[in-house]
């Protein structure tokens, strides 16, 4: 056991003072402390090689350099590999992890002159490792749990330093939905709503603050803006600005200014515009009008193209289907419009043809264009008509009625036309070179206005850091902003702006939180957020969004000024149900529907910090699985959402349900409804047929049932071709193949049949899920041990399942933990010592072969024990085996087990076939061991429950109970919402939210309270960069 | 036993390269410091390497790589998909290849490597060149970095690694700056230039577009001084922060100093495109767009802007246009795959014809490359160029083959050139899959990690060994 007070005086050097450390920079402390420093360095070496001898030269030196590692040859190691060695004793040392724990343990303050000295000797980048390690939310179980919770430390004041925060892949996504006015929606149940979460702009973005994938607190306040997120950004902001002027140009109330700076330029487009298609749509009119009998002999003489023979009607050749060999829809609505136009009655199809190609060679259309459609009408002339008539082009596509322009303007056209028309141009050189004419002249205009004014110039930058940036930008920021903007004045005024927007997006306050304490400071040095700072910071808490109206309007009209006003946004935030959100982009899609309406960052913690979705980047073989794996992911994760939503939403005994539930959702949209009325469907089907004697039907025996199978719209089979014409059309096969399948499902007594289909097929596929999209991959229930030939579906869920406990026996957590061939008692292990023990455990020593060795004749605890089995691996794995190992009663795709396959080539046993009907299992059978579970828990401090467990569900049970794994889910919710790591000045902010938890029966809701209305979230203070 | 320590000591550069990469950033942010020798280059010479990927739609049907005049036997053994090697110049190349016979010394066929890892079926989006599974098309899929962009950390230059796509929606070309296939690093999907002109004005912008380039220097300047005013009014670690933004500003001007720099050489090798590719150039064949993609590519290698191209001819939604012998038909490579023909043309032919111009483009870029002094030889001599299917061994590919094509100078770090080698097939002992291939070319130009993209889990099933590069290609 460590003791405390050593670790608290550590960590008082380690978080505050290494941090002031790292930021003094090597020179900073040579200048600072020249002759004395030097007095001071040799003494500190002498005394940091006396510890050295005293405490590790035994095992790292002349007589034994265990893990390969010596410090009395320092002189001997190169400069890099001395670097290293630095880094990982500093660690060691730091944590705790050396001295070994039986060996004889230095004293705090021999410990804090190795530290000190080993700092001296790290230079560059290698001077931080240690800070910044200390920052990442792995490090935040350093502090000691018992100090938190204690008491003792209540009254120390809490706060967090002023800070810029980095903005996450979703704040992104949110800033430039809103900028860019994105405003995705979803079909929900029937009604379309807003949604948040949907990244799927016109305007493709890279997003450059992609977050980690691992499970835990994946969003911190560490990160900071790079090259790599500048260099991404310089793109995003150019191609932000070419889609925002457009927006501007369209929607005049988007950016005012811009609408002022450019309205010359915009008239005279909108008047180029509007000249050009009127000539497109009416070229050859006007030309007749002003050319009369003249426009004929003006034109040039008609060419026409080679097209091959069309396909012979007795080719071998399959030929491409009317889909494949369209020319594209613009192409073929050209042709329809100028057959249209043109076709008269009587033509044969060739005379029609050559007329059109008539117009398009006059106009000037391209000459591959042109055969291109030729080729394609000789072709294709019956399926386009009747294309055409199905998609009802011709009321689809209005005709262009001749309506001159105003008196002006065609007069305009008609001289610019006489200016430039020559014998034997096509129309497409006539109407450009008046367009290059125009063009011409209003270019001098441009030219001739010179740069915006310097009110236009103050009102674009108004508003463009009113838009970007979110706030109003200050006088000397103003003034900047135009002085940069007198810069760009050799541009036109359209790229003057696109570049005033480049600028201001670039600015580091679009990509940084600020959180900054304004006011007099109280006696700790702490002041309150600005109620600015402030509405972002609990906007951002519980969403990726700016502020809502109602918080907005809180902050500027002084309302966000004090706990209870803090409190009141909060509560309020937390009850809003009117706002959906797309929980995981790369689940959502038509078939697997991914959202909430809860807060999303709320969901989402529960989401991070099981890490389930982590199973999204773990492939595993098809093979292995017995059915299609890839195909049931994301409906795993999904399913995993929406049991965390179902009991997070419910907010009573939350982190308990979370961990002992017996009720999941299987194969199941989150709508009981259509899914009783999917899965009666079938039941109504197999009833009505079961007892007519089905198997031995012919197509007239089913075609006396046809209007009951139109009535519930059985897969693969036309109702109206039943009973009509005897000919080609026979859907026995489908029938047949239902029915059976169907008989699977119910033929043994199950009280309700899962509502897949029982083959593919386009269309209705046994049950809507919330998008009315397909309900896909019933396969899921492998994973649950469900047996799909006997599967008494519940269409009521969730629903209780067998030897299942919690979010950790969901089969997504246990692929999460698990390996692309086998299960993952390690990560399994660290996951329960660091999430739920507040454990430590020390990185991977880089001495060590992390390869769990192969043995046929083995299960994987009988090879993990013959690798870990020893003192040296096992001064860290008795904190990780244990707690692993009792999940071996689960395998790879979280599947109950109690023997488990050692699945070598050597020990197969069947080679089972590779394809088959969707029930069956398709797994090659290998010989079996029986798994051995037991496992021992220790470390929730409380003698009832630490002690030898019989497998997971038993070790879930004790950890449910145990109050230091409570608090534990509380500590990392102190991190995701405050992103950074506790500290004992947030022992009473960490004890209240424990109390709330308590007090309420287990509401969440009233953690996330009691943490945005402490001290430690209010409170900022500036950083100490005296020590 | 090799040990993390042995192990990660000794691919400080590749493994630390690799898992310290997490963004776009890194990968680019190291291309800015070109002039400085990376410690790849000395290792080969002091040298820098190019390397060209070509990815094709529709995969390659190992058959049609096949050599016609094979031995009775050796055909026996290549249809039987057994290991063999012969040397290309006692053969012919099959009809397609013909154009690149003068260079059989400079060419190898490498048959026999599977693709399981990734994607497969009609597309593989950027997990064929990670050895991934990305889940279709999802950014969250995207493992790593793929293999283009590892190369590019490698040789490092003022662009870092440069990617052209022909592609569109089967009707209509994809124009400008776009999505592209490769990945900078993991959960980043890199952009590309979409059509010839597009590339033009970005790539040579310095010296075409001079105006454009001054006004960025003027923002970066602007952005600079602006926060440095800031981080004068923070403290501490929010300082530092800020401070590593003003550098990252910092390099990128001089970047853009280096290319202006440059603009002597960007404006000798600067390519010549036709007007019909402007706006990008929605009436141009599919030919005309492949011709001038080459001259950009070619380019984009001499001038020195990049050391690493990766360039999709096509894709399967990519439309056909003025294809030789089908001039006036609209193809749709999709349907290809589905065996239907055009004008009575079947679809076997037409693939024929599509590949034919492949290879010309390929021929197009050796020869141009040839013609380019470098040292003691010419730019070719320090040039790897891969053209490969993005979906192994046909339209509804599953993996199991995907032949690669290999043009490559004479300071070539592989050795494999002058050979037709085909590797044992898929699940059985030896078999190698793109993981080793990729492998071996980062060892093989000074990356020494152990093995790169995930295992094949068939052949982890069976319990074969799989890590590593191919030893027999490394020199």
């Amino acid at each position: 056991m460590k003791d405390p007070k050593i670790h608290k005086s550590l960590l008082a050097i380690g978080a505050s003072m290494l941090l002031a450390w790292v930021v003094l920079s090597p020179q900073q402390s040579a200048e600072g402390e020249p002759k004395a420093a030097a007095a001071g360095q040799q003494t500190l070496e002498s005394q940091a090689m006396n510890v050295l001898d005293t405490y590790c030269i035994s095992c790292h030196g002349p007589d034994q350099q265990k893990g390969k590692t010596r410090f009395d040859a320092l002189e001997t190691i190169d400069t890099v590999d001395q670097q290293a060695l630095f880094i990982t004793a500093q660690d060691a040392v730091h944590f705790e992890e050396m001295p070994p724990a039986k060996a004889k343990q230095p004293t705090a303050a021999e410990r804090a002159v190795l530290l000190k000295w080993f700092k001296e000797q790290l230079t560059g980048t290698a001077a931080n490792k240690l800070a910044e390690k200390l920052r990442r939310p792995e490090a935040g179980n350093y502090v000691d749990h018992h100090d938190l919770f204690s008491g003792e430390y209540a009254d120390l004041p809490g706060s967090t330093e002023d800070r810029r925060w980095l903005i996450s892949e979703y704040i992104f996504n949110e800033k430039f939905n809103r900028i860019l006015k994105h405003t995705p929606r979803r079909d929900i149940d029937g009604k379309r709503y807003m949604v948040q979460g949907d990244s799927k702009r016109h305007l493709n973005l890279t997003n450059p603050f992609l977050l980690p994938n691992n499970a835990g607190i994946r969003y911190y306040a560490n990160e900071t803006l790079n090259g790599g997120h500048l260099l991404t950004m310089l793109t995003n902001a150019k191609d932000a600005a070419d889609y925002m002027l457009e927006l501007a140009e369209r929607d005049r109330s988007y950016l005012s200014s811009v609408d002022s700076i450019l309205a010359q330029e915009v008239a005279n487009r909108k008047t180029l515009e509007s000249r050009r298609q009127f000539l497109n749509h009416h070229i050859e009119r006007v030309l007749q009008d002003i050319y009369l009998d003249k426009h004929e002999k003006l034109l040039p003489r008609f060419v026409r193209v080679e097209v091959p023979e069309p396909i012979a009607e007795d080719s071998d050749v399959k030929k491409a289907p009317y889909h494949a060999a369209n020319p594209g829809r613009a192409e073929v609505e050209v042709i329809f419009r100028s057959m249209r136009r043109l076709k008269k009655e009587g033509q044969s199809n060739q005379e029609v043809i050559e007329a059109c190609e008539r117009e398009w060679f006059n106009f000037g259309h391209d000459a591959r264009k042109i055969q291109a459609r030729i080729t394609f009408l000789n072709n294709y002339w019956e399926e386009f008509h009747n294309e055409a008539i199905k998609h009802k082009m011709d009321e689809r596509l209005r005709v262009y009625e001749y309506k001159p322009l105003a008196e002006e303007e065609m007069w305009v056209i008609t001289e610019t036309i006489q200016k430039h028309r020559r014998a034997g141009d096509r129309y497409q050189d006539v109407i450009d070179k008046c367009l290059t004419d125009w063009e011409a002249g209003f270019e001098r205009e441009r030219v001739a206005a010179g740069p915006p004014t310097e009110e236009q110039l103050t009102e674009l930058t108004q508003q463009l850091v009113a838009l970007i940036l979110e706030r109003k930008p200050g006088d000397q920021e103003l003034q900047q902003y135009k002085a940069i903007a007198n810069q760009y004045t050799d541009l036109s005024r359209r790229d003057l702006i696109k570049k005033m927007i480049q600028t201001v997006m670039l600015n580091t306050d679009f990509v940084y939180r600020s959180e900054f304490g304004v006011g007099d400071a109280d006696e700790h040095g702490r002041r309150m957020l600005s109620p600015y700072d402030a509405s972002y910071a609990l906007a951002y808490a519980l969403t990726d969004a700016s502020p809502d109206k109602e918080l907005a309007k809180a902050a500027a009209e002084g309302r966000l000024n004090t706990r209870a006003d803090y409190e009141r946004e909060v509560r309020r935030m937390l009850s809003r149900r009117d706002q959906y959100y797309v929980i995981d982009e790369s689940v959502d899609k038509n078939d697997v529907p991914n959202f909430t309406n809860m807060p999303i960052r709320e969901m989402r913690f529960f989401r991070d910090y099981f890490g389930y979705a982590k199973m999204l980047g773990i492939f595993k073989d098809n093979k292995r699985f017995g059915g299609n794996y890839d195909n049931t992911k994301t409906r795993v994760v999904a399913e995993a959402d929406r049991i965390v939503e179902y009991i997070v939403e419910s907010d009573q005994d939350v982190f308990k349900k979370l961990l002992t539930t017996d009720e999941f959702y299987v194969y199941h949209s989150g709508n009981n409804e259509a899914m009783q009325v999917g899965s009666d469907r079938i039941k109504k089907i197999y009833n009505y047929f079961k007892d007519k004697g089905w198997r031995d039907f012919t197509i007239e025996d089913l075609a006396k049932h046809k209007d009951f199978i139109a009535e519930t719209e059985m897969r693969g089979i036309d109702p109206k071709r039943l009973g009509g014409a005897a000919g080609r059309y026979n859907p026995m096969g489908a029938f047949t193949r239902q029915m059976e399948s169907f008989e699977v499902r119910l033929g043994k007594g199950q009280t309700g049949a899962a509502p897949y289909p029982s083959f593919p097929s386009h269309g209705f596929n046994g049950a809507w899920n919330r998008y009315r999209g397909r309900m896909q991959s019933p396969q899921i229930a492998r994973m649950w041990n469900i047996d799909m030939a006997n599967w008494s579906y519940p269409a009521q869920q969730p629903a209780k399942i067998e030897n299942r406990k919690g979010i950790l026996t969901h089969p997504a957590w246990l692929i999460s933990f698990a390996a692309n061939t086998e299960t993952d008692p390690i990560h399994r292990g660290i996951w329960i010592q660091e999430k739920l023990l507040a454990g430590t455990i020390p990185d991977v020593p880089i001495t060590v072969d992390a390869v769990i060795p192969e043995n046929p004749e083995k299960t994987l605890r009988q090879r993990l024990d013959d690798k870990t089995n020893n003192d040296y691996c096992m001064r860290c794995h008795v904190k990780i085996n244990p707690l692993g190992i009792p999940f071996e009663i689960f395998d790879d795709f979280g599947r109950y087990r109690t023997e488990e396959r050692l699945e070598y080539p050597e020990n197969l046993i069947e080679k089972v076939k590779d394809k088959g009907e969707p029930h069956e299992d398709l797994r090659d059978l290998y010989k079996t061991l029986p798994i051995d579970s037991k496992g021992y828990l220790e470390g929730t401090g409380d003698s009832s429950l630490d002690g030898e467990v019989d497998d997971a569900l038993d070790l879930i049970d004790r950890l449910a109970r145990s109050d230091r794994v409570r608090q534990s889910i509380i500590r990392h919710a102190f991190r995701y919402f405050m992103g950074r790591n506790e500290t004992l000045n947030d022992s009473k902010t960490l004890i209240d939210a424990d109390r709330a938890y308590l007090e309420s029966g287990g509401s969440f809701d009233e953690v996330i309270v009691t943490l945005l209305t402490s001290d430690s979230f209010i409170y900022r203070k500036q950083p100490d960069t005296t020590e | 036993m090799e040990t993390r320590r042995s192990f990660l000591k000794k691919s400080a550069l590749g493994v630390g390269s690799l898992a310290m990469a997490p963004t776009f950033a890194t990968a680019l942010a190291q291309t800015v410091q070109d002039g400085v020798p990376g410690v790849v280059p000395s290792l080969l010479g002091g040298q820098a390497r190019r390397f060209v990927f070509i990815r094709k739609s529709n995969g390659i049907r190992p058959n049609e790589v096949a050599l016609p005049s094979f031995t009775e036997e050796q055909a026996k053994l290549d249809k039987d998909r057994k290991a063999m090697e012969v040397d290309l110049r006692d053969h012919e190349l099959p009809e397609w290849l013909q154009a690149l016979a003068p260079y059989k010394d400079n060419m190898s066929i490498l048959q026999g490597l599977s693709s399981k890892m990734s994607e497969n079926g009609h597309w593989s989006y950027s997990s064929v060149m990670g050895a991934f599974k990305s889940g279709r098309n999802s950014l969250s899929g995207i493992k790593r970095a793929t293999i283009d962009f590892e190369m590019a950390k490698l040789f490092p230059s003022p662009f870092g690694h440069v990617e052209l796509s022909l592609t569109g929606n089967y009707a209509a070309w994809r124009t400008g700056i776009v999505s592209g296939y490769s990945a900078p690093a993991a959960h980043q999907r890199n952009y590309c230039y979409a059509d010839p002109m597009t590339a033009y004005n970005e790539l040579f912008k310095t010296v075409i577009n001079p105006g454009a380039v001054n006004s960025d220097n003027a923002m970066l300047a602007f952005l600079q001084n602006e926060e440095n005013v800031k981080a004068e009014l923070l403290e501490g670690y929010e300082k530092l922060k800020l401070s590593n933004h003003v550098a990252s500003i910092e390099e990128i001007q001089a970047r853009n100093k280096k290319l202006e720099s440059m603009s002597g050489k960007i404006k000798q090798y600067l390519p010549e495109i036709d007007a019909v590719h402007a706006n990008g150039g929605v009436n141009a064949t599919t030919p005309e767009k492949q011709k001038a993609m080459t001259d950009i590519l070619i380019a984009a290698l001499a001038t020195g802007l990049t050391n690493v191209v990766t360039y999709t001819i096509d894709e399967l939604s990519t439309p056909i246009k003025g294809l030789p012998g089908n001039e006036s038909d609209h193809i749709s490579i999709h349907e290809l795959g589905h065996n239907g023909g055009y004008s009575g043309r079947p679809a076997d032919d037409i693939r024929e014809t599509m590949r034919v111009g492949h290879v010309e483009q390929v021929k197009t870029i050796v020869d141009k490359l040839k013609s380019i002094p470098e040292g003691k030889g010419t730019m070719f001599d320090n040039t790897v160029i891969i053209y490969f299917p993005e979906n192994a061994e046909g339209h509804h590919s599953h993996g199991t083959e995907a032949p690669q094509i290999i043009m490559a100078g004479d300071n070539c770090a592989l050795n494999m050139l002058g050979r037709y080698i085909r590797l044992p097939y898929h699940g059985t002992e030896g078999h190698k899959t793109i993981g080793n291939w990729y492998t071996t070319l980062l060892n093989a130009h000074g990356n020494p990690i152990e093995h790169y993209g995930d295992f094949d889990l068939t052949m982890s099933r069976l319990k074969l060994d799989q890590a590593g590069a191919i030893q027999q290609l490394l020199g």
